[in-house]
């Protein structure tokens, strides 16, 4: 079993890479309630990523098609842009707006591919291909996100503050809209780069099971980013083991450890309150 | 200038919607101004220009240079699902003068537990947020205004949602914090009854209107009839002022003035 999983483990460090950092983000995401932000971003960098497969098979040549992280991230930028600084003046509720770039960009994502002439790129919409993950490209993650945690361990404060009140922060002279497009790149960023690998399902579960875990364990910020990243690390580790020798696919086996462990830690927070 | 802040016939609204035109008032150092409407008369409106994060459209605000906002906003603005102790809530207040990018440190902490003891929760300061009660969770947000060593305490709305003991126990802390330090303070209010007794000028808004003056020359039946446009009666009970709409003028339809 061990044998196995080190044939993999540049796969597994890309998996451990992406839940720490998802994780960590996803702290944000679950506590200012924009979960949803969060798969419209993923969704959106899916369709960067299918409008590369897409000009790759009607013949179109470079870097573009190449590397897909490249689209990917374009859209996904826009799309941090639009919920980052669009929110405020629209006089659509935000929920909808999510809504209408979730569903339309899972659409057109769907659309490309359907032309596309790359063989299988429709797992990219569920399961990813976490076991492709290559030294390379984990060595890209990690370059990817080590400043984006580097950011968040110098601004904590900040993020904080415009996360749990705004209003005041602003009172006290922090530009929030700019703060707040700074935590959405973050996110965006990290999202645009996971989603090449992990998929969109555990990309999602990634940016809200651990950060739910966490909520339920602990009961200061610190603590609740601790266990997040711990039950995200937790599960990609268990999961990518349990996967491998049982030839289970990666991405939900993942996903159902996270699951398992968000309900331990709803038992052990109602045995806590007894 | 001895006014913290000064408005000379500002016009306040959104895009092209206005709100209020020709304001004309200011507010001077160790006022206790209430700011008085009911939803949707403006009173946010005038807030935001006063805090300086809504720009006239007209006329100008001017607020003194040296001027530190204490912001007590509305209960539901703030995020109660966080995990926070109450001490990491009240150190908020401090994190301008800390500066971007640095941690709180030993004379933030003193300092925020002193705010804490100001309004009389120092014991809650390990407390998570979550637990309080509504008049607990009011008095740290009071403390977080006072942390920052302001001089113009901003309360918004501070008393909805409580009951008749949390509202006059704010209400008290409030007149107490402006008598014994000479705080400057702005309470916003839709409840006239509730802070014509306690604050010493009082701006009114409704409809476009706006007045502003010592407690009696606003509340008084003449003012208060021109204002809402419909009778009012200004009783007094055991040293209080009580404002009531006279019998039979609350079957009005909307829009309709007497």
């Amino acid at each position: 079993m061990i044998e196995a999983i080190l044939l993999f483990r540049d796969a597994l460090y890309g998996a451990l890479v992406i839940a720490l950092v998802c994780s960590a983000l996803g702290v944000y995401v679950v506590l200012r309630r924009i979960v949803f932000v969060g798969a419209s971003l993923a969704q959106m960098s899916t369709l960067g990523i299918a409008i590369s497969f897409w000009l790759a098979g009607v013949g179109v040549a470079g870097v573009i098609t190449r590397k897909p992280v490249i689209l990917s991230l374009l859209a996904t930028l826009l799309g941090v842009v639009f919920f980052a600084t669009g929110m405020r003046r629209a006089r659509i509720p935000a929920d909808a707006r999510i809504g209408v770039a979730y569903v339309v960009a899972g659409a057109l994502a769907i659309l490309f591919i359907a032309k596309a002439a790359v063989g299988e790129a429709h797992d990219i919409f569920l399961q990813g291909n976490i076991l492709g993950i290559t030294r390379g490209d984990w060595l890209v993650l990690l370059a990817v996100s080590v400043p984006v945690l580097l950011v968040h361990l110098l601004f904590y404060k900040e993020f904080l503050f415009i996360s749990f009140d705004q209003e005041t922060a602003r009172t006290l002279g922090y530009r929030v809209e700019r703060w707040t497009l700074l935590l959405y790149l973050t996110i965006g960023l990290s999202i645009a780069f996971a989603m090449q690998f992990a998929g969109l399902m555990l990309v999602f579960d990634f940016l809200v099971l651990p950060a739910v875990t966490g909520l339920l364990l602990a009961r200061g910020m610190a603590g609740v980013f601790a266990s997040a990243i711990g039950a995200g690390l937790a599960a990609a580790v268990i999961g990518f083991s349990l996967s491998v020798p049982f030839d289970l696919p990666t991405g939900p086996a993942i996903v159902a450890v996270s699951g398992a462990l968000v309900i331990v830690a709803w038992l052990i927070r109602r045995l806590r309150e007894r | 200038m001895s006014a913290l802040v000064m408005f000379d016939h500002a016009t306040l609204g959104y895009g092209r919607r206005v709100v209020l035109s020709d304001l004309t008032f200011e507010i001077p150092e160790g006022d206790f101004l209430g700011l008085v409407g009911p939803n949707g008369a403006g009173k946010t409106t005038i807030l935001r220009a006063i805090l300086g994060t809504l720009d006239p459209s007209a006329g100008t605000v001017t607020r003194r240079p040296e001027l530190r906002f204490g912001y007590v906003p509305q209960r539901d603005q703030v995020d109660y699902n966080f995990p926070l102790r109450v001490l990491d809530v009240v150190l908020m207040g401090r994190y301008d003068r800390i500066g971007i990018g640095r941690r709180p440190k030993r004379d933030d902490r003193d300092r925020a537990l002193a705010a804490l003891d100001a309004v009389g929760i120092r014991e809650l300061a390990m407390e998570p947020l979550t637990r309080l009660s509504g008049g607990q969770k009011q008095r740290t947000l009071i403390a977080r205004a006072l942390v920052g060593e302001p001089n113009l305490l901003v309360l918004d709305e501070p008393t909805t949602g409580m009951d008749l003991v949390s509202t006059t126990q704010i209400l008290g802390l409030v007149r107490e914090l402006h008598e014994r330090r000479g705080l400057t303070v702005l309470m916003v209010s839709h409840a006239l009854n509730e802070i014509a007794n306690y604050v010493t000028r009082i701006a009114l808004v409704q409809e476009g209107s706006f007045r502003i003056g010592a407690v009696d020359e606003i509340v008084n039946e003449r003012t208060l009839s021109e204002v809402y446009g419909i009778p009012v009666e200004v009783d007094s009970f055991a040293g209080h002022r009580i404002v009531l709409a006279r019998r039979g003028s609350a079957v009005m339809r909307p829009g309709e003035r007497r």
